[in-house]
């Protein structure tokens, strides 16, 4: 009983931190995992419980990036809250500035206009593209595939360029605002848009001839990880993988928002609920984005508003208030007082890169929220790790990681 | 079709609710520009087998069958787009796709909920396009566990679980538990929501739902709610060692309790507004 483990494994990162338990026939371990581990893809610690090389517990620590986005949120008005959603998940600020915007606009009961709806649908088709790319760069990076991480940063520069040419900002976007977008269309973007999806199905070929028939890839992808439907609907999960496990649940086909019923695409779904599959359905879901775009850029409005002309709840057009005494009263009070949202409370919940982002907020009738709570898809899918780490495999926990998706700013709010 | 063990056939089934369901007969011809897949994902879901069988058996059960599968086939709201972007402040909040009916007498989930569950459904509100049900707070496992294993309602996803905490907006009681279903069948969404005092615990979904496991301890992270059931029930978002309280509840001050010692400056300027406490 009074063994120690002095001959145990140093390396890296992975450090021998406690013994709970040795009997004659087992010795289980506890190992920390992180939180500067480059596969964790940020700032996750995860506490395993090992015997022999085989995984009996894990817990996921998180926390290390709270900053209180939900209490800023209280303190913010609904303008000004928008720059705050772009720093949740940062790698599809569109996605998040969408699903906040969305949401202030159910609440207000207002709708942006045709044109602006075809335009936040690109953007955010191409911002589920983007992070889709960090993922699999970094998913393959993990498991070996180092090449693949260069080639998707490529194109994710491509689709970051376009961000910059369309709002100014590449990374922490701040794209949209209440009721539509509040610049005019840059020229050229409908070229820049046009020459991505020019490019992009040859270049995700290239990333197919390297993963899918990849012997390596598929040994530790393949039957790794398995989620049955039922457990992925018990775990709440949501997006791909939830889909990887074969449940129909996409919020642009169940709930569509935006311009989704007029668009022709289709939702991928997995048959085995593995990691593999959960690649497969991502690689697919960017094969639809690019569908989807394409159809976007043939049905847009070229000429049109792009910002909804309300006088309650929406920022006046700029040239306007330069012109106008009415119009310079309402956006002077509407940036220094805000805006009296409606009392009332409202869930609404878009179809981010990673899954269901929900974002609930309830209003007492000032420009404040009186309570905002962002509903992370990441931070919900991230606690179904244990469930899949049971019994498998240590050098499995990092393709088990890698294939939920999560950005720890996302997680940790 | 296997009777649900939650169901009390015992509650008098109130009759209001009976009568406008059956009067009011909503069918799909009040649409015909409906979407097929709407209208079969939630017809699926009437009890259509369910009333045959049950007519055998018990002729009031049959009833009440017939009665929820009436309820439940609702007419589809058109999507109202707005061509000349000109503000629309539609009360109704008409969402793209969005259907379901905005009235307590005619959504089947309320009509099953009130004959299973009589008293305990407290209040039910509509805003926008979303039901919010508010629910005593003892029976809420088995609310949620009634909704999760209804053979027609099968709201078996567990979108979120949070709080609010209410300590501005009326005295008592002072938190809100709010739990959101979804239903992926029947793409409905439906909010609950208990009232809890300070320090009274909440009922446990962690065995119903497993996912409610990190939201639980998020939220008693954030608002210091004992979830009376999870056997996880620590820190989520902060350091295990967190000694000052629970940041999200309303006299929680913006920057924290403490002061802290600012490197390179001798005195540290009070960072802090005194709320009270030194």
């Amino acid at each position: 009983m009074s063994s120690t483990m002095s001959d145990a494994p140093t390396t890296g990162t992975l450090e021998v931190t406690d013994e709970v338990q040795i009997s004659e026939t087992e010795r289980q371990l506890v190992l920390n995992m992180g939180p500067q581990h480059p596969s964790t893809h940020g700032v996750l610690r995860v506490v395993l419980t090992l015997e022999g090389e085989t995984i009996i517990k894990t817990d996921p620590i998180i926390g290390y990036l709270h900053r209180g986005v939900e209490k800023i949120g209280e303190t913010r008005r609904y303008s000004q809250f928008t720059p705050w959603t772009d720093r949740t998940d940062y790698l599809a600020a569109p996605l998040n500035n969408l699903g906040y915007i969305m949401a202030v606009e159910k609440l207000c009961g207002i709708m942006a206009p045709e044109r602006a709806q075809y335009w936040r649908v690109i953007m955010g088709e191409l911002s589920r593209i983007a992070s889709h790319l960090v993922w699999l760069g970094t998913h393959a990076l993990d498991i070996g595939a180092l090449s693949m991480s260069l080639y998707c940063f490529r194109e994710r520069e491509m689709i970051l360029d376009i961000f910059e040419k369309f709002c100014g900002a590449r990374l922490t976007t701040n794209m949209m605002e209440i009721g539509g977008f509040s610049r005019p269309n840059p020229d050229g973007i409908v070229a820049m848009i046009e020459d991505f999806l020019t490019i992009f199905p040859e270049r995700q070929q290239e990333y197919v001839d390297l993963l899918s028939a990849n012997p390596i890839w598929l040994a530790r992808t393949r039957g790794v990880g398995i989620i049955e439907p039922q457990d992925a609907i018990d775990w709440s999960l949501t997006g791909a993988c939830l889909r990887g496990s074969g449940v129909n649940y996409d919020i642009r086909k169940a709930q569509p928002y935006l311009i989704y019923d007029r668009i022709d695409f289709e939702v991928p779904l997995g048959t085995h609920g593995d990691v593999y599959d959960r690649y497969l359905v991502r690689m697919e879901e960017m094969r639809q984005a690019l569908r989807i775009i394409r159809q976007c850029l043939d049905q847009v409005p070229t000429d049109g508003p792009l910002m909804l002309n309300d006088s309650n709840y929406v920022i006046p057009p700029h040239d306007t208030v330069l012109r106008t005494a009415e119009d310079m009263q309402r956006h002077f009070v509407w940036v220094i007082k805000g805006f009296d949202a409606p009392k009332g409370e409202v869930y609404m919940a878009i179809e981010h890169s990673k899954g269901e982002l929900g974002h609930y907020i309830v209003s007492d009738g000032s420009p404040v929220p009186y309570r905002l709570r962002i509903r992370t898809p990441d931070f919900v899918n991230l606690q179904v790790l244990p469930h899949m780490a049971r019994g498998s495999m240590l050098a499995d926990v990092v393709a088990l990681i890698g294939t939920i998706d999560i950005v720890l700013g996302s997680v940790d709010r | 079709m296997a009777e649900d063990p939650t169901r009390k056939q015992g509650e008098t089934p109130p009759e209001a609710m009976a009568g406008p369901a059956k009067s009011t007969s909503p069918g799909p011809k009040d649409d015909p520009q409906a979407p097929a897949d709407n209208q079969t994902a939630w017809a699926d879901a009437s009890p259509a087998g369910q009333v045959s069988e049950a007519a055998d058996r018990d002729d009031t059960e049959a009833r009440a069958a017939l009665e929820l599968a009436e309820a439940a086939r609702v007419p589809v709201v058109e999507p109202a787009h707005d061509q000349t972007g000109l503000a629309i402040i539609d009360p109704g909040w008409v969402h793209t796709g969005y259907w379901g009916p905005l009235d307590d007498s005619r959504h089947p989930a309320i009509i099953a909920l009130r004959r299973a569950f009589g008293d305990a459904i407290e209040e039910v509100t509509f805003f926008r396009d979303e039901v919010t049900v508010r629910v005593s707070t003892p029976p809420l496992a088995d609310i949620v566990t009634f909704l999760r294993d209804h053979d027609a309602l099968r709201y078996r996803l567990l979108s979120d679980l949070t709080a609010v905490d209410m300590l501005r907006l009326r005295t008592t009681p002072r938190f809100d538990v709010v739990v959101t279903v979804y239903s992926i069948s029947n793409r409905q969404r439906l909010r609950l929501k208990t009232g809890l005092l300070d320090g009274q615990t909440c009922p446990s979904l962690t065995g119903v739902h497993s996912g409610a496991g990190w939201l639980e301890r998020e939220a008693f992270d954030m608002f210091g709610i004992i979830f009376d059931g999870h056997t996880d029930l620590r820190r989520m978002l902060l350091a295990e060692d967190w000694d000052e309280g629970h940041p999200l509840r309303k006299d929680y001050p913006i920057r924290g309790y403490k002061q802290y010692v600012q490197p390179g400056f001798e005195s540290p300027t009070p960072r802090v507004r005194d709320y009270g406490r030194t």
